[in-house]
């Protein structure tokens, strides 16, 4: 049965295999885990504000329960429905600047700034739908054109038709916009054996952010904040921040423990609650959460090194860049190792829109993972 | 659709990519360990700068005490009711509860039990037992925080020494203000976790810092002593409608102050509400509440009159000058320069000894031996004798003399400074001055505290005050006390006598400036026994109507105090 696996890749209609538990298991402790966490940051402010405890909580775990429920879903279809005919991409790349637009269009009806768009009870931010959409389809495209790719005039075909979306999603949230330029960034990187190009074009970059830094001076600010955030107002959130990670030393506070979590630390359900986990778990849980992720990512390359063809590992590094540079970034931000920019941490920050995309983007590796080629 | 193979230069980008997250995932983690363990006291301290708050635990006051032990000034457990908004379940329950306590009504209460906010203050200085009750009540989101009140057990009694405490234990006035330090001790805290709102997180570690209470303070006043004094000197306020009586008692031998009373005194425990005497006149409220806790004895000056023939005399005496058998004549005036300066008895005293001269208070004979002393020496008299300098008592406030520069003194100005005109020193520079003159010539620092005890320790520390020999001989101290005696055995100081007793002391009658607007300042200074004096009294009665003559109406006070006072002098 291995010799026929082994070369099925071949063949890709052959009978799946059980999914990379692993990876389900990591998944469903660290969104447990986030709701835990959850329940600690937002449990006060929660019984100050509505009178309940778990409103927050009770939210979130509505969004992961529904998460989950679209990640096994995913997970038990066949990853290359999503490219079964050659315009699927097109609709998804079509439908996801549509969205954008069309938050765009309800944002100025309502004179605001606008990430979000009403479905009957829940809100839905197309800039999270974004992040999967770039991912289905640039692994759709480059699987497609994978010979095109080594030229690398061709290869950037592929990062022109992302920009569109990182443009619009860039006007409104400049997090995001740099999530979906690394994970477009990552994705074309690994699909062409071209290397000089890549780091030409990242030290063009690094002049040009360079360079934009400089010129704009609210930009600027954000780096004098980053090299001394006591100086300024703008570094209250980075200052409690570090307090918090800080006071937590090496074993924590305890669970629930956390004092910055009550009112000092602003955004600690969202984009600061892994200094939350610092304050409460100490420097051992921060490692333990940094290596739970770390895991995941791993677990992602055997899959996507291993993928049985070309779509679905680009799925895969889609996914591990997208989780990777979240990762990343947030707790970059939160240690303060780079200038402050609001995005959630995987799994464990509250957010519905975020959660469920991330979850769906699990069932598609997951999906993945049925197919994989199994060394003895 | 046509399955494209995963390449093998793809895997080597992959392992890159890897690489890169692990590189960022180490410098993450590296960041994590410099933070959480490098950094952590410095950032876990700065965590809880503003994570706890302070509240304050206050010290207890010390009490002050007479010198037999009697508090003068006390604490009083009150309560201030606050009520926790984020707290209440009941608050119609909470309203009526604390409208009905509190007397006060329920749209009040109601508004603040009602305004959100952490913690908002219902009523201060509440009555320990009705706190209690509404404690007792037991409602949820009703705090009641036990605090202390200054309390006068004695109300007015010797309101112009101790002065008052405000509100947030600080001396104001008095004793008061001047050992604030030693009162007031050191407030303890409590140092509690809040959230960002300052709501105190229940069920979280307290570290607290015990309060310290301040030193007790043992003054040299007597209750007792006091209490004549001040009845004595209200009894001659109203049948003499004075604008004000001051009486001071001091032991000349070490100048511990006994009594020191100025009506009309105030309520110590009211001290912002103005008495009926301090309303009247047309200033702002501000210079009212000023004029009314005065302490005229310390504070102003005055222009002493015959009392002052005491310092001329001991000048005199003492540069022998003047023998007690020399004689002079009184045609009821002296001719000084170009005026004629008259005597108080305007038909004069006719021929009479030094001796007698004092004892009829006689102006022309203490002008000669002025004029003998002479201006240069005179001065060095009132230096020696403490004029120059204020007393140094322990209150706050003190005033100091207004003299001639010797430039300035002619034959005239010297004249009248020779009776105790054109020169001003307030009461207590006369006490101590006279006190020199009579007590073998120890110059004294007239004080109240005598001693502090710890309230901890029970350790005592008595208080020590500067004390000068020499201002006077002991003979010339000896020949004084004779011819003061006399003064009130057969001169104008009669009605200071008291049976039984030797006492000593010189009358005084001082027209209030400016002259001829009919105001006086009637006094008498007495001392007793004549022979060693034990205590020092000086009655000031300030604008009495009708009679105005020292040794007629201030006198009689000065006896009726001495005649209660002097059978009770062992037990001070």
């Amino acid at each position: 049965m291995n010799a026929v696996q082994k070369k099925s890749w071949k063949k890709p209609k052959r009978r799946p295999q059980a999914m990379d538990y692993s990876i389900l298991f990591l998944v469903l402790f660290l969104v447990g885990f986030g709701l835990v966490i959850l329940y600690s940051t937002s449990s006060y402010k929660a019984s100050l504000l509505y009178n309940d405890t778990t409103y927050w909580v009770k939210k979130q775990a509505l969004f992961a329960a529904m998460g989950i429920c679209g990640m096994l879903f995913i997970a038990t279809r066949d990853y290359h429905i999503w490219q079964k005919k050659w315009w699927f991409a097109w609709v998804i790349y079509g439908g996801v600047i549509g969205l954008l637009l069309l938050t765009f269009a309800i944002g100025a009806a309502s004179h605001g700034s606008q990430r979000w768009i009403s479905i009957g009870p829940f809100s839905l931010q197309p800039s999270e739908l974004a992040k999967i959409g770039i991912i289905l389809f640039l692994a759709a495209y480059i699987s497609s054109k994978s010979r095109e790719m080594r030229q690398w005039k061709k290869m950037v075909i592929p990062f022109l038709f992302a920009i569109p979306i990182i443009v619009i999603v860039g006007i409104e949230n400049l997090s995001t916009c740099i999530i979906l330029l690394a994970i477009s960034f990552i994705m074309i990187f690994v699909a062409t054996p071209l290397l000089v190009p890549f780091v030409v074009i990242g030290l063009i970059g690094v002049a040009g952010a360079g360079g934009l830094l400089l010129t704009q001076g609210y930009r600027m600010e954000r780096i004098t904040v980053w090299l001394d955030p006591a100086a300024s107002e703008k570094g209250h959130q980075t200052i409690q921040g570090l307090y918090a990670i800080g006071s937590g030393g090496l074993f924590g506070k305890g669970l629930g423990q956390s004092m910055q979590k009550l009112g000092f630390l602003p955004e600690a359900n969202n984009d600061m609650i892994f200094s939350v986990i610092c304050e409460e778990l100490g420097l051992f849980g921060a490692l333990c959460v940094l290596a739970l992720f770390f895991a995941l990512i791993w677990r992602f390359m055997v899959i996507a090194v291993n993928a049985p063809d070309l779509y679905g590992s680009m799925i895969v590094v889609g996914v591990i860049a997208h989780i990777g540079i979240q990762v990343f970034i947030n707790i970059a931000v939160a240690t303060n190792t780079i200038p402050n920019t609001g995005i959630p941490l995987p799994f464990i920050s509250y957010g519905g829109s975020s959660l469920v995309f991330m979850l769906l983007e699990m069932g598609l590796v997951l999906s993945v993972s049925r197919y994989i080629n199994v060394k003895k | 659709m046509r399955a494209i193979k995963v390449h093998t230069f793809q895997k080597e980008k992959y392992t890159l990519v890897f690489g890169a997250f692990i590189l960022g995932f180490t410098l993450l983690a590296g960041r994590l360990c410099y933070l959480m363990i490098f950094r952590s006291e410095e950032l876990s301290k700065k965590a809880l700068n503003i994570e706890q708050r302070e509240r304050t635990i206050k010290a207890a006051r010390g009490k002050i005490y007479d010198r037999n032990g009697i508090v003068l000034a006390d604490n009083q457990a009150v309560c201030s009711v606050s009520v926790i908004y984020y707290q209440i379940k009941e608050s119609q329950k909470v309203i009526k509860l604390l409208s009905q306590k509190l007397a006060l009504s329920e749209e009040e209460v109601k508004k603040k039990v009602e305004k959100v906010s952490s913690r908002e203050k219902i009523k201060s200085n509440v009555p320990k037992s009705v706190a209690d009750e509404i404690r007792e009540a037991g409602l949820d989101g009703v705090k009641v925080d036990e605090d202390y009140k200054r309390y006068y057990p004695f109300g007015t009694l010797a309101s112009k020494v101790l002065g008052f405490a405000g509100a947030d234990n600080q001396g104001i006035l008095g004793i008061e203000s001047r050992y604030d330090d030693v009162l007031k001790g050191t407030d303890g805290k409590i140092l509690t976790l809040t959230d960002y709102q300052g709501i105190e997180i229940e069920n979280a570690a307290e570290t607290r810092v015990e309060p310290v209470n301040g030193n007790d303070l043992y003054l040299s006043v007597d209750y007792n002593v006091q209490c004549y004094v001040q009845q004595a000197a209200e009894k001659v306020l109203k049948v003499k409608k004075a604008k004000r009586v001051s009486v001071i008692l001091m032991n000349p031998q070490n100048g511990e102050i006994y009594a020191l009373v100025s009506l009309p005194e105030y309520d110590l425990n009211e001290p912002f509400v103005l008495t009926k005497a301090y309303e009247a006149e047309g200033k702002n409220q501000n210079d009212k509440l000023n004029d009314m806790w005065r302490n005229p004895v310390i504070s102003d000056s005055y222009e002493p009159g015959s009392t002052f023939k005491i310092i001329t005399a001991t000048a005199a005496l003492e540069e022998r000058k003047v023998t007690l058998q020399d004689s002079f004549f009184c045609p009821g005036f002296k001719i000084v320069e170009d005026r004629k300066i008259r005597c108080h008895k305007t038909q004069g005293h006719g021929s009479e000894t030094f001796k007698q001269g004092v004892m009829n208070s006689c102006n022309p004979v203490f002008m000669e031996i002025g004029a003998r002393v002479g201006a240069k020496d005179m001065l060095r008299y009132y230096h020696k004798l403490g004029l120059y300098e204020r007393t140094g008592v322990d209150l706050p406030g003190e005033a100091n003399s207004i003299m001639h520069k010797l430039d300035k003194i002619g034959a005239v100005e010297l004249a009248t400074m020779s009776f105790g005109q054109s020169i001003q020193i307030t009461p207590l520079q006369l006490m101590r001055a006279v006190s020199a003159g009579i007590n073998d010539g120890r110059l004294v620092t007239p004080h109240f505290a005598l001693e502090k005890k710890n309230p901890v320790t029970k350790e005592i520390t008595e208080y020590e005050y500067k004390e000068k020999a020499g201002a006077v001989s002991k003979e010339t101290s000896q020949t004084l006390r004779e011819v003061l005696e006399a003064v009130v055995a057969e001169g104008t100081g009669k009605n200071g006598q008291v049976e039984g007793y030797r006492v000593g002391g010189k009358t005084a009658t001082s027209e209030k400036l400016p002259r001829r607007s009919g105001k006086y300042i009637s006094s008498f200074l007495g001392f007793a026994p004549a022979n060693h004096p034990q205590i020092l009294g000086l009655v000031l009665i300030d604008e009495p109507q009708g009679t105005y003559y020292g040794g007629v109406i201030a006198a009689p006070v000065m006896a009726e105090i001495f005649q209660n006072v002097l059978p009770y002098l062992d037990n001070l």
